[in-house]
């Protein structure tokens, strides 16, 4: 008895150190490699400048060029895609564990296909630019999910529901983005495809503070609600065993998952996939130690700036948007995973 | 209670066999009018002429001979390979939502297309579907081929994951040609959406043979779908090889998908919703629910293109845009109306 | 000691004086009603394509381009020395910011489309850039040669000598070529032309309103269908026709948009393209749409255009 007690004591303090190993490990690699998103680029600025640039508000020695590279051009950037990769991580991630479904990301189930539609009406049909289609596109996304959970809810919603008509709406926002597509003068479309696949380009401070703001309200909710999660992991019965209160955290949820990728999506487009794989890579690395919310923003951040960071320096001539690096990645994670799992004799 | 269930399962199939009839009379009529309406009209007794009695020089019969019969042709067989390739696929993957698009198969297909255009400098149609052919097959080959890793062989899971991957991947690559090449954009934004405008006879006698053969051979895995969707292990011990059935099913699936994207371009919602509709009126039978969807699409296709022919004139609107925006409220509604059997 | 620093000082400020004088302040105002006030005529210049296109062959070279897409697919770049200059952007919507800023430019030059209140290459470029340097530039009028007299007009302040032999050569040879499509143009009055842009779904007649250089042609004598009715939005500048109404507007001469050489290729696959009898008899030619912004690229299209003109039958439609 008293062995059972000390094994399961055993392994509960092994989780831990795993959960603080995993999240240590990737919060390094997220400093490193923002630090590297702040040095590199084709205006050079030595590590000291970076340094100087950087406690400049503090010392007042500017550098009007180099400041200028470092707080106002890579800062925002590097933050943008840190703030917006963890956005994405925690959407999917609440989307796959409320769903139960590897492919229930936001980017699947039509959430981001509304917000992409919507930001195309706005540059085709309005000519509208910049913060008018990311308001756009978070009103899309929202309308979007309302339109999704209205239509799923039949004497309460399944999960199987929500998937099958996520897809239907999907399927009929893209018809919108190709009709618009063919619909519309070359410059508008070309302007429109940059904003789908997903940019940083175009990265400043006004894109950020929507975003943090959103955050610094969502992050504690979501992690207040998720702890009834671990009930809901258990199943649709054990959890609605536990009453009312279930469906009223799932429901919560749900919104900041939405709430996650709309302001996402809006600060950046689109981008594919990082609400996919963020979770899986995450659950991978703690293998069973824990739900993997703080860890699935950290892979979702990295992911994100580490996409960026290869989009803008692998090909010297050329700025891919981050949205074609993050789908290349994804496609190589998934395959890595497919093998690894393989190699286990498992599949999740 | 055999005495009773018998009959009664004889007496379903022949209301089945008539339904059958019914939607064969309803493609034919439904070709009847893909002929006869069309952004410009053109009366019934100048189509018979243009038919019997030719005249090259003159545009309305140009029009039928050179647009719209070659347009129907297109729109029944990409109809009715679609409509199989997304049976066959759910079925051979135990997934309600395994469509060509999932399988990585558009996507493929788009990527070889957008290469010729943008590094070949390719614009012609009848060239588009060679490449689209090939990247179809090679995408479907890769998914197949990753999922397959490992002992227990491609389960439905793992082909999904592997498709969503090369979806990502070839999309990835899509956009950035795409960002980067203006004129490739300006081509592939028309192809993309899924038309059959501007599909010529040399279309549809480039692509009729592989999707004849993709058909019979679609037809024929009907028995092994039966058997999966018992169940891996069912199938098994009733002598099947699975692995085999799901092959011999995505061979299928790959020469009838790849084909009809080769042929219209990427339709992506004819392939999973038709399968619904057919289980729907069929029950879990696939020796129903195949000939069904093969029949079912077509008229779903033909009908979204009429329509799409009339409502803005003097232009049109692509197939592929009509059918996702009619096809998609039918399909929540079914969503909605019963618990779709799941798979 | 004293006096000879006093001496060196005076030196250096008598060394100076000169520069000091030519340092006068440089104003432009440009179309969207802005005012650029700088405090030396600016040499360091960035400019999007079409600007460069301008202000190139007036002897102002920018020091770095932002284009809409692949330099070599620029059409209004075809035929200009591009040697020397830091090409910054190659996709609509994008610039290399820090490749911008290590140039450290002085002005940049776009053009201003009223109709989205936005500069070429778009706001999200416009306001990434207005970051480094004032923007400024004219408008994207409703004439070419308007254009053109604003490049100049620009070109001048910036310090071009606009009597330079090759420009003067360039001018007069734009003003032959007008005379010569003007006088070809007389000749057949009841010619009817057509501006499309033929697509692989669907053919789309220009409506001339929507562009400068079809406006120009019209003012100097030719007869430009203009379409019923534009799309309501997006592609507001054409009427998106289906390939089976191709026949819709009859004319005796098809202008073919000329920016991508598959336009054409399109065109001629389909069957109802062949019967068209402007098709049939030959009496096609391009349209240099949306992309002409000098003199000799002008007199270039006006020559095609004349040649086409007079090869072409006035009564093929009525």
């Amino acid at each position: 008895m008293s062995d059972a007690v000390l094994t399961v004591r055993h392994i509960r303090q092994n989780l831990a150190s795993r959960r603080r190993v995993v999240s240590l490990g990737l919060t390094l690699a997220l400093l490193v490699t923002f630090a590297l998103a702040l040095y590199l680029g084709d205006y050079a600025v030595p590590p000291s400048g970076v340094i100087q640039s950087l406690l400049s508000p503090l010392t007042g020695m500017a550098n009007k060029g180099v400041d200028f590279i470092v707080l106002n051009v890579r800062l925002p950037r590097a933050t943008l895609a840190v703030l917006t990769g963890a956005s994405f991580a925690l959407s999917g991630i609440i989307f796959q564990t409320l769903l139960r479904n590897p492919l229930a990301s936001p980017d699947i189930i039509g959430i981001s296909h509304g917000a992409s539609a919507a930001a195309v009406v706005c540059i085709v049909l309005f000519g509208m630019t910049g913060f008018g289609v990311s308001l756009g596109a978070l009103a899309g996304a929202v309308l979007t999910a309302l339109i999704i959970y209205v239509l799923s809810w039949r004497n309460g919603v399944t999960a199987y529901r929500v998937v099958l008509i996520g897809i239907g709406m999907a399927a009929i926002m893209m018809a919108v983005v190709s009709y618009l597509f063919t619909r519309a003068r070359l410059v508008e479309v070309q302007q429109a495809l940059a904003w789908l696949v997903g940019s940083l380009n175009a990265a400043n401070r006004a894109d950020i503070i929507p975003l943090a703001i959103a955050m610094l309200v969502l992050l504690p909710i979501t992690m207040a609600l998720s702890r009834v999660l671990d009930a809901l992991q258990l199943g649709d019965d054990t959890a609605s065993a536990l009453g009312a209160r279930v469906e009223t955290a799932r429901l919560g949820l749900m919104l900041a998952g939405v709430a996650y990728a709309a302001f996402a999506t809006a600060a950046v487009g689109p981008v594919a996939f990082v609400a996919f794989v963020s979770g899986p890579i995450a659950r991978n690395l703690l293998n069973g130690a824990g739900k993997g919310f703080v860890q699935a923003a950290l892979v979702g951040a990295l992911v994100m700036l580490g996409s960026d960071l290869v989009a803008q320096h692998v090909i010297p001539a050329v700025q891919l948007p981050v949205g074609v690096v993050t789908g290349l990645l994804g496609a190589a994670f998934l395959i890595w995973l497919l093998i690894v799992s393989n190699r286990a004799g498992r599949v999740n | 209670m055999t005495e009773t269930a018998i009959p009664t399962r004889k007496s379903q199939g022949a209301v089945l066999a008539l339904g059958l009839i019914g939607l064969a009379v309803a493609v034919v009529a439904v070709s009847f009018f893909s002929v006869t309406v069309g952004a410009r009209p053109v009366s019934l007794d100048t189509i018979w002429q243009a038919l019997t009695a030719f005249d090259a020089n003159s545009t309305d019969h140009r029009i039928i001979w050179d647009l719209r019969l070659p347009r129907t042709l297109v729109g029944l067989m990409v109809g009715a390979s679609l409509g199989l390739a997304g049976a066959v696929l759910q079925g051979a993957t135990r997934n309600p939502l395994a469509d060509p698009s999932i399988l990585g198969i558009h996507s493929g297909a788009a990527v070889f297309v957008v290469l010729g255009v943008a590094v070949f400098g390719i614009t012609q149609l009848s060239a588009y579907v060679w490449l689209a052919f090939a990247g179809a097959g090679a995408a479907m080959l890769v998914v197949y081929a990753i999922a397959s890793l490992g002992r227990e062989g491609a389960t439905p899971i793992k082909l999904a994951l592997a498709g969503a991957a090369m979806t990502a991947a070839m999309q990835s690559i899509t956009s950035a040609i795409l960002l980067t090449s203006p004129r490739t954009l300006d081509e592939i934004r028309f192809w993309q959406v899924g038309s059959l405008v501007g599909r010529g006879m040399d279309v549809v006698t480039q692509v009729a043979p592989f999707l004849a053969v993709g058909i019979v051979l679609a037809l024929f895995t009907a028995r092994m779908l039966d058997g999966l969707s018992m169940g891996e292990d069912v199938a098994r011990s009733l002598g099947q090889n699975v692995n085999r059935s799901r092959a011999v099913a995505g061979l299928a699936a790959v020469v009838l998908a790849g084909g009809a994207t080769a042929a219209a371009g990427p339709i992506a919602f004819v392939g999973l919703t038709v399968p619904h509709v057919a289980r729907a009126i069929t029950g879990p039978n696939y020796r129903w629910i195949l000939p069904y969807s093969m029949l079912l699409a077509p008229i779903l296709l033909l009908g979204a293109d009429i329509i799409g022919r009339i409502i803005a004139p003097p232009g049109e609107v692509q197939v592929g845009i009509v059918t996702a925006v009619i096809g998609a409220p039918f399909f929540i509604a079914l969503v909605r109306r019963r618990k779709l059997a799941s798979l | 000691m004293l006096l000879k620093t006093l001496l060196s000082v005076s030196v250096v400020a008598l060394a100076l004086l000169p520069a000091l004088a030519q340092a006068e302040p440089w104003t432009y105002t440009d179309a969207s009603g802005q005012t650029v006030t700088l405090d030396a005529v600016p040499t360091r210049i960035v400019a999007h394509q079409d600007a460069a296109a301008g202000l190139i062959p007036l002897g102002i070279r920018p020091i770095g381009i932002f284009a809409d897409g692949p330099i070599a697919d620029a059409k209004a770049l075809q035929g200009l020395d591009l040697t020397g200059i830091e090409i910054v952007g190659q996709a609509w919507g994008e610039v290399d910011i820090e490749k911008v800023a290590a140039l450290e430019p002085e002005l940049i030059i776009g053009e201003w489309w009223d109709r989205n209140a936005s500069w070429s290459g778009g706001t999200d470029v416009s306001a990434a850039l207005f970051e480094l340097a004032p923007i400024t530039g004219p408008a994207a009028s409703d004439s070419i040669v308007g254009m053109i007299k604003d490049y100049e007009a620009l070109a001048a302040s910036l310090g071009a000598d606009l009597s330079a032999p090759e420009i003067a050569e360039a001018k007069a040879s734009f003003a032959t070529a007008q005379e010569a499509f003007k006088s070809a143009v007389d000749a057949k009055p009841n010619l009817t032309a057509l501006a499309v842009y033929a697509g692989t779904d669907a053919l789309y007649v220009a409506d001339p309103a929507g562009a400068a250089e079809l406006l120009d042609l019209e003012s100097w004598g030719l007869n430009i269908v203009t379409p019923a009715g534009v799309d309501a939005a997006g592609n507001n500048y054409f009427e998106t026709v289906s390939w089976e109404n191709a026949d819709k507007y009859p004319a005796d001469l098809i202008m073919v948009d000329n920016r991508a050489p598959a336009t054409l290729e399109n065109a001629l696959a389909q069957p109802t393209w062949t019967t068209l009898p402007a098709a049939a008899s030959g009496a096609v030619t391009e349209w240099p749409a949306f992309w002409l912004r000098n003199y000799t690229a002008y007199a270039g299209a006006l020559d095609k255009l004349t040649a086409a003109i007079t090869a072409a039958d006035e009564n093929l439609t009525d």
